[in-house]
């Protein structure tokens, strides 16, 4: 087994031991993400990490992240660093600063080896919307099925062992649903816990920084170093830093986990059916409190035309710098409006020019009330909805998705009579901001199934209290396609 | 028929904050283009705004100033619209939640004064400055990202006489609370006026036109008037006025056709994402009131209590770093009307001759100060003391050396000391004073002379002439 297969905590043993170097760890992940046929990089930051990994040279035995290479989605700002969030209005940007969450690795001295490629400006949950074209699941070397999106290039890095760890953004399951799909330890904590300052916006109250990992543990030394107030993010907060880490060997007996009836009975697949049933009699094991609950299935059902309604409204505003002025390729006009319209027709892909359409349709003074408005109070709602359940309970727990990750033909964008309440309640932790976990669960016919944790704002630490406990159940910490397991559920 | 106009004006103040509404980048003026630049202020990905604090402690300030009911939670705004001075796609405003609301000020009238109603203001930033040429347009970003203040008065306001008024009394606020320069010459505060007219009685409002594009205070009054008559020419004879956006033209001194407004944009605004509501705490808002430097009407209160006249303190308020000087140099003068002559009108043509500005004056208050005192209790004439002053700015000495170089001396009235000169004169110029005796009064124009020279010009001419009048008759 090479270095780069070590969990993080091992791999930063080696290091401090001088048994590999940054710059060694670099290389090999340099050649693995170009051996990789996945279609997940954007750029490999080739030249610049071996000379940041090569000034790495006396090992820090406290800071876990020193030496390690990561990844990162490619909408986030990296000073000199192309960044085109996979869209071609993009081309050729390379940004003047670093995005918060970058400047904080860099100080961590944690090596970027590559930009991923992700679904055009993160808006899409398929992983084929990107101006490089599909990304491709590792687990399915036959190119059938998804990885999932918008972060699918940096799914796929940690996946494929080609780093221990991989930025990503979440607005609506764009961490968490790619988490599953490929078998991996999805991240996104609370709204407002890590600044989105340099995180290239899409629904900036939903947006989320967020990570994937081998194993718990990782993303909660991540999360010590990721977290925390920044005056260049208002929305960021103010709360001291945990030791997110601190309770990840403490029992969970008597922690009270609600199951959403409706979405549990909304499960169709019997591979996952069963799995996450064993995995619920496991949870009761070891001492927690399972309780199926109730929740309004019309307010589930709206989940998705409100997250439509509410981010396709702001990503339009958003995205409106990229006017061929400043941003985008120069398409030439005769007038600023002319100029405006060339570069957005040609920069933006259909899907995204939906999207914008929609936006601006729902924000249009005569439609405000009834689309824009609507969703806004929908969305207190259902947030309240949640927040009633979390009173009552510790966390919620669900299968992640519906299912294995779906074959290319059977994946569309569009809204389809076929509404599936499991296929999108993740977007309950981006409504409510609150913390949510994605863990592998099992597998079916080779790929990865999935489960989510979501505890109430600011409850990392008992978030990871309770994902560290299904990790030790699962046995599935440190699965990649190069470091296979079967699991215990 | 006659008819009775209604006006409303939207101000708009340029703050003068150290640093942009939402970035860090300087806010300053007359830099070379695309300098003072931070990556928010160009819009790139993934910038974020941070609320100016000082903007809002100033806004709040303007606000108490206009008697508005002051909103303790803040909300921001986007409003979108395509345009190429606009970095983001969309200007961040506060168009939900105003920081102030409901407020007023009141403008002399004949008679009388008027409350005038104002509706809101509110906080949002600049765009970015266009310089149009034939076939391409030069961006400066300098100016995106300025803190503006918008002022939105009542259709309240009757004339040009009033609405200039009106927008001189927010210019004194926003001036004196030190939000702004308020120089509508350089754009630091512009005003866009609404004009309608109706038949006096009617309820309904006539059709409103816009005028944009006035750049002095004297021209708002000049615009409204000149389109309330418009659009009466228009009534009178039968024609409809159609809701247009129109532009003062200086030079005709008319108002001309800008656009035709349809219907109005649809800026399809939202609550700005990225600023979540800021709770202002009432010991905040509090101090920001309270910290507040003193406003122009109570200056003028102060100054009248001094012993100004009403216009001399209008002219010196008229300036802020006048006022200033003024103020910093009351303790050094008898009488603080004193120094206001002397600041109206011996600094004041100075300055305008050599083209420079009072708060680079090279003479401290206290030095000038110094110089009056000369008039006030050293027996010095005014023109001896003017006389000083000039020596002063020209060979930048100090008031005393000036006194040495040009050799004066205080002037003596003593009626006995007069008298001695005046005695010793007459007994030496037997010839005058038969002369004078005869009718020839140019006599005497030589013997105060004769005494001048004499006493080495220390005795007051007034006072000599006098004596030698009284002297030769009792000869």
């Amino acid at each position: 087994m090479d270095m780069l297969d070590l969990s993080l905590a091992e791999l930063h043993q080696a290091l401090v031991e001088k048994k590999t170097t940054p710059l060694e760890l670099t290389k090999e992940a340099i050649a693995r993400a170009k051996a990789n046929s996945d279609n997940a990089f954007e750029y490999i930051n080739e030249e610049g990490a071996l000379a940041f990994a090569a000034t790495l040279t006396e090992p820090e035995a406290d800071n876990p992240l020193w030496g390690i290479p990561y990844v990162a989605k490619d909408n986030f700002s990296t000073k000199g660093i192309p960044t085109t969030a996979s869209s071609n209005i993009l081309n050729g940007y390379v940004p003047v600063f670093d995005a918060t969450v970058i400047q904080k690795l860099k100080d961590a001295k944690a090596v970027m080896i590559a930009k991923a490629t992700m679904d055009e400006l993160a808006m899409g949950g398929t992983g084929t919307t990107g101006h490089l074209g599909i990304t491709y699941n590792p687990y399915d070397p036959s190119h059938q099925h998804e990885i999932g999106g918008s972060s699918c290039g940096s799914a796929v890095s940690v996946a494929d062992g080609i780093v221990p760890f991989a930025l990503g953004s979440d607005t609506g399951d764009s961490v968490r649903k790619p988490a599953s799909f490929a078998g991996l330890v999805g991240t996104k904590p609370t709204w407002g816990r890590i600044s989105r300052y340099g995180l290239f916006p899409f629904a900036p109250s939903l947006d989320h920084v967020g990570y994937f990992t081998r194993d718990v543990y990782s993303a909660a030394v991540l999360l010590d170093v990721l977290a925390g107030r920044d005056e260049n993010d208002s929305t960021s907060s103010t709360r001291p830093v945990e030791k997110y880490e601190s309770k990840m060997n403490e029992p969970i007996a008597g922690k009270k986990i609600a199951v959403i009836q409706e979405i549990y009975d909304s499960l169709a697949d019997e591979t996952l059916l069963k799995a996450f049933n064993h995995s619920l009699d496991v949870l009761k094991e070891q001492g927690a409190i399972i309780d199926f609950v109730s929740m309004d299935s019309t307010l589930l059902e709206s989940l998705y035309p409100t997250y439509m309604v509410i981010s396709c409204a702001e990503a339009t505003s958003n995205d409106a710098n990229l006017d061929g002025i400043k941003f985008g390729p120069y398409r030439g006009g005769k007038t600023y409006q002319e100029v405006m319209f060339n570069a957005r027709n040609e920069g933006f892909s259909e899907l995204i020019k939906r999207r914008f359409v929609i936006g601006s349709y729902c924000l249009m003074r005569e439609n405000q009330e009834e689309l824009f408005l609507r969703a806004q109070r929908n969305r207190a709602k259902i947030v309240e909805s949640v927040n009633a359940i979390l009173k009552d309970h510790d966390a919620i727990y669900l299968a992640a998705a519906p299912s294995v990750a779906p074959r290319f033909d059977q994946s569309s964008d569009r809204l389809s009579d076929e509404y599936l309440m499991a296929d999108n309640h993740l977007c309950l932790g981006n409504f409510a901001g609150l913390p949510s976990i994605t863990l592998p669960l099992g597998f079916e016919n080779g790929l990865p199934l999935g489960v989510n944790f979501m505890t109430g704002a600011f409850q990392e630490t008992l978030l990871f209290q309770l994902a560290a406990a299904f990790e030790r159940a699962s046995g599935l910490a440190e699965l990649s396609v190069r470091n296979p397991k079967e699991g215990n559920l | 028929m006659n008819f009775e106009a209604v006006i409303g004006l939207e101000i708009h103040v340029q703050q003068k904050t150290k640093s942009k509404m939402f970035s860090s980048a300087p806010n300053g003026f007359s830099r070379d283009p695309n300098t003072q630049v931070a990556p928010l202020d160009m819009a790139f990905p993934g910038t974020m705004p941070v609320v100016n604090k000082q903007a809002v402690i100033n806004a709040i300030r303007v606000a108490n100033a206009l008697h508005m009911t002051i909103d303790h939670t803040l909300y921001f705004d986007r409003k979108n619209y395509f345009y190429s001075d606009l970095p983001k796609g969309f200007q961040i405003t506060q168009q939900a939640r105003p920081i102030g609301k409901n407020g007023y000020v009141y403008v002399e009238v004949p008679g009388g004064k008027k409350r005038i109603g104002i509706e809101r203001i509110h906080m949002e930033e600049d765009t970015c400055k266009q310089e149009h040429f034939m076939d391409y347009t030069l961006m400066d970003y300098n100016r995106a990202g300025v803190p503006l203040c918008e002022i939105v008065s009542l259709p309240e306001i009757s004339n040009g006489t009033e609405a200039r008024e009106y927008a001189e009394a927010i210019r004194n606020i926003v001036v004196y609370t030190g939000t702004s320069d308020g120089k509508m010459e350089e754009g630091s505060l512009r005003c866009d006026t609404n004009v309608s007219i109706r038949p006096y009685g009617q309820k309904e409002f006539g059709t409103k036109v816009e005028i944009k594009n006035i750049n002095s205070f004297k021209n708002i009054e000049l615009a409204i008037d000149y389109e309330i008559a418009r659009q009466s020419r228009l009534l009178l004879s039968g024609e409809k006025v159609r809701q247009e956006t129109r532009r003062w033209d200086e030079g005709s001194g008319k108002t001309v056709l800008m656009r035709v407004k349809t219907d109005a944009v649809d800026y399809k605004y939202f609550c700005e994402p990225n600023i979540p509501p800021i709770h202002l705490s009432d010991d905040f808002v509090q101090n920001a009131i309270d910290t507040c430097p003193e406003l122009y009407d109570a200056k003028k209160e102060r100054y009248l209590a001094m012993g100004l006249s009403r216009s001399d303190a209008e002219i010196i308020l008229s300036d802020p770093k006048m006022a200033a000087y003024f103020e910093a140099g009351v303790p050094f003068v008898q009488n603080a009307k004193d120094l206001a002559n002397y600041l109206i009108v011996e600094v004041n043509t100075y300055l305008n001759k050599e083209g420079v500005a009072i708060q680079d004056f090279a003479l401290s208050p206290k030095t000038l100060g110094e110089i009056i005192t000369g008039q006030e209790k050293d027996g010095l004439s005014h023109k001896q003391c003017v006389d000083i002053l000039n020596y002063v700015l020209a060979n930048s000495v100090s008031p005393k050396e000036a006194k040495e170089a040009l050799h004066i001396v205080a002037q003596v009235s003593d009626s006995n000391v007069i008298l001695k000169f005046v005695t010793d004169v007459l007994d030496q110029n037997p010839k005058s004073i038969a002369d004078y005796k005869a009718g020839n009064q140019r006599v005497l124009g030589f013997l105060v002379g004769q005494v001048m020279k004499a006493s080495h010009g220390k005795v007051n001419p007034a006072e000599v002439s006098k004596t030698l009048q009284e002297e030769i008759k009792k000869r």
